[in-house]
């Protein structure tokens, strides 16, 4: 090959037509730039969006873009930048002046294009109008800051309230015990009955209020979380005793089973207690002549210890429906439970937000007419969570900034895709033990422009998120050809392989994964330690030179060939780990070279990278069907671009090391 | 029978509970301040007091300090009470010396267990 490649948007043929057919008429403003701020092309669409009347009078009118399109010149800065750090921008947002001095708001999706040598060429890309999406995101925020604020005072009111109603409550229950008591005494029988019934309401209303009460303090953030050390057996069969003679009363028989390892835990006791007292005290209410079990165990997951909790009971049990709101506020199973069994429709509501409160979480599952099981999972040891808020903000650097400034460069970065922050928590807790930098997006849209502006060595995704799904981020991912080399791991609780590997995942984990595998598989994908050796068969000289170079400083070991035949005398004696293979040479091409490489059993999983600089016809993509795992078109591709794509085919056959935990 | 000083401003919670301390057989003794909570004490040197935190003049904390810095009075025990079932007034209280809390609204059951164990007594029912 010639390593002075022409890489303008020249085509040739029937296929110009189409292709200035779909230019001229997008939607989208479609142009190349150069770096000093003009325009080489600019579609219809463009110079309608900016405000002009024609594509002439927008790239002859525009000869300095940061000062005459974007109202901060400084984006443009931030925008060459980008593209010279990272070879490209996705969504890059800025206000624009139009012609007549109005401001809209542009999204950029925009590469560079560059030389064989590396030297930009010019930039290359699309422009949308989000003026009107950008108005509704400031409405909405703006809604959202009002309702956030309406949410607080709510719970601020309700929380000084009841205070307010407890006070005299304090008396009218106290004055009726009081008075009970004397009634007693004095044998005074009817009025006894009534004075209990007063007691017993101003009870129950008491219980209403210190629902209210704890439930308008999580709200409003002021629930504290107090920890200390205990034993977990002995704090159960104190729960036990306690709780014994309630859920006897209907005759049931109270179990305690506990696991001989689950030793001493580190949490809120206050709250826990009363997380199992309500739960102990709803599967008593809800069962007669039957059996509650309270049973607990020690798990270790993620790295992590958590200790598990359940009551069982055999009672009346609940359906799909019923078991899916029973978490939800003054929700009993049936508007009739209250009236039969009373309470006050608070305790789980309660009980779930203290689990969570320490990290942990509540759940059930139910079978109508056969009983309800509650579990209560939490850490062993409660550690303060990394607030929403300041990850929000993290990301927002990372967004105006660009890349973090991260620890170790020469660690493997780990981008994780999750809208559940105890998985950020614990991913990075671990992976950063093992050697792993790590960022983490709590939606696909965040997710894909670190993507973009980072480029992780994995991407680390989560199936069930708010808004755009993990299967609509990985396609997005898979179908951008910048990012499609980044490998992804699908980490989910949704058993969908089959899709996954449709998508292009590249590995795929259930939760709850287990941290050496799911270390090995980062590792897989990312140890660069001893990458492999790479064959570069390739004539053009210094071509070659520039190659071994690229891959030198990544610590691959390299092999030279100067031609297919001198290419097969060096595979005579090595499996390399990949082989980068330029098409047009003298003696043998690539294309027979890749043919006649795939005939020999042992280079069978071999994987081969085409770089060359011809036009692949229909005719060369059928010659090389099956034998070449990917084409790179020189010049269309940068270094980094190449070696992300080495990479990624490295990773792929290589056996996964062995691990040991750490 | 044991002496205790109940230290409460509210009228209503302040009858109720020396009423029902009577009825177990207690003698009570009152203060309706912080300050008058610390100069009855010296006064009637009690078996025990009983300690609203949330008075005027001088509050529960301060008072409780007071009656532990007097030599005459530091043996006497103190019994928080605490309007918010707070663990962090439960802390403050346990940091100004008093020797154990109870939350309001009172639950007569449970205080007059925590009285009787302060007072060393097995049972009183």
């Amino acid at each position: 090959m010639t390593s002075s490649e022409n890489t303008t948007l020249a085509a040739s043929g029937p296929a110009d037509a189409i292709y200035r057919s779909i230019v001229e008429h997008a939607i989208e403003g479609i142009f190349q730039t150069t770096p000093d701020g003009h325009y080489l092309l600019a579609n219809p669409a463009l110079a309608t969006i900016y405000g002009y009347a024609s594509v002439a009078e927008l790239t002859s009118g525009v000869r300095e873009i940061a000062r005459q399109l974007y109202v901060d010149p400084a984006r443009r800065e931030e925008f060459i930048q980008i593209m010279h750090e990272k070879g490209a921008v996705w969504g890059f947002e800025s206000p624009i002046y139009r012609k007549n001095g109005s401001i809209i708001w542009i999204s950029e999706n925009v590469r560079v294009i560059r030389d064989a040598n590396g030297a930009v060429l010019y930039y290359e890309g699309t422009v949308q109008d989000i003026s009107d999406r950008k108005h509704a995101e400031e409405q909405l925020r703006r809604a959202k800051t009002a309702a956030e604020e309406a949410s607080r005072s709510k719970s601020q009111f309700l929380a000084n309230m009841s205070h307010e109603l407890r006070t005299p409550l304090n008396a009218i229950i106290g004055y009726s015990e009081l008075l009970h008591e004397e009634a007693e005494e004095m044998g005074e029988k009817a009025f006894c009955q009534d004075l209990k019934k007063i007691e017993k309401a101003g009870k129950h209303l008491l219980d209403l209020i210190n629902g209210v009460l704890d439930i308008a303090k999580i709200e409003a953030g002021k629930m504290e979380v107090h920890t200390e050390e205990f034993d977990v057996a002995d704090m159960l069969q104190d729960v036990g005793s306690t709780i014994a003679p309630v859920i006897e009363k209907k005759g049931n028989r109270l179990v305690i089973e506990i696991a001989p390892e689950v030793g001493k835990m580190h949490t809120d006791l206050t709250k826990l207690r009363q997380s199992l007292f309500n739960l102990l005290g709803n599967a008593g209410k809800f069962t007669e002549n039957g059996v509650v079990t309270l049973s607990a165990r020690r798990q270790c997951e993620m790295d992590r210890d958590w200790i598990i909790i359940t009551v069982r009971d055999t009672g009346i049990g609940m359906n799909n429906e019923q078991s899916s709101r029973i978490f939800e506020a003054f929700t009993q199973a049936d508007s009739s439970t209250t009236r039969k069994f009373g309470g006050t429709g608070l305790g789980l509501t309660i009980t779930r937000e203290f689990c969570r409160l320490v990290g942990g979480e509540a759940t059930v599952t139910s079978l109508l007419g056969k009983g309800s099981t509650f579990m209560i999972k939490l850490p062993a040891r409660f550690e303060v969570p990394v607030q929403s808020t300041e990850i929000g903000a993290g990301v927002l650097r990372q967004l105006l900034h660009g890349a973090a400034a991260p620890e170790d460069e020469s660690q493997p970065l780990v981008l994780l895709i999750d809208d559940d922050l105890t998985i950020h928590d614990l991913v990075k807790r671990f992976l950063h033990k093992e050697g792993f930098r790590t960022v983490g997006a709590q939606n696909g849209s965040d997710g894909l422009e670190m993507a973009m502006r980072l480029r992780p060595s994995v991407i680390v995704l989560d199936v069930m998120m708010p808004t755009m799904d993990g299967w609509s981020v990985l396609s997005r991912l898979k179908g951008d050809p910048y990012l499609a080399n980044i490998p992804v791991v699908m980490l989910t609780m949704v058993d969908d392989k089959a899709m996954g590997y449709t998508l292009g995942v590249d590995d795929y984990m259930l939760k709850p994964i287990e941290r050496v595998d799911f270390v090995g598989v980062l590792r897989r994908f990312c140890d660069q330690s001893n990458p492999g050796s790479v064959l570069v068969v390739e004539d053009d000289d210094a071509s070659r030179e520039l190659v071994r170079n690229l891959l030198e400083k990544d610590h691959y070991s390299v092999v030279e060939a100067r031609n297919g035949l001198e290419g097969l005398e060096r595979l005579a004696d090595m499996v390399p780990t990949l082989i980068l293979l330029d098409l047009m040479m003298p003696h043998m091409d690539g294309f027979e070279f890749a043919a006649t490489v795939r005939k020999i059993p042992r280079l069978e999983k071999v994987p081969i990278v085409v770089m060359t600089a011809k036009d692949i016809t229909s005719d060369d993509r059928a010659r090389l069907e099956g034998h070449v795992s990917r084409v790179l078109q020189k010049g269309l591709y940068g270094k980094d671009e190449l070696l992300a794509e080495i990479r990624t085919r490295i990773a792929r056959v290589s056996p996964a090391p062995l691990m040991t935990a750490a | 029978m044991p002496k205790i000083l109940l230290v409460e401003d509210n009228e209503m919670n302040r009858d109720m509970l020396s009423r029902r301390l009577e009825r177990r057989g207690y003698a009570v003794a009152i203060a309706v301040d912080g300050a008058e909570g610390v100069t009855f004490a010296a006064r009637e040197l009690p078996d025990l007091v009983i300690m609203d935190m949330s008075l005027p003049i001088l509050d529960g904390w301060e008072s409780t300090r007071q009656i532990k810095l007097a030599p005459a009075t530091a043996h006497i025990p103190v019994l928080a009470l605490t309007a918010h079932a707070m663990a962090g007034e439960r802390d403050k209280a346990l940091a100004a010396g008093c020797d154990d809390y109870d939350t309001k609204p009172v639950d007569f059951v449970r205080l007059i267990g925590k009285v009787e164990a302060l007072l060393g007594v097995v049972s009183a029912k």
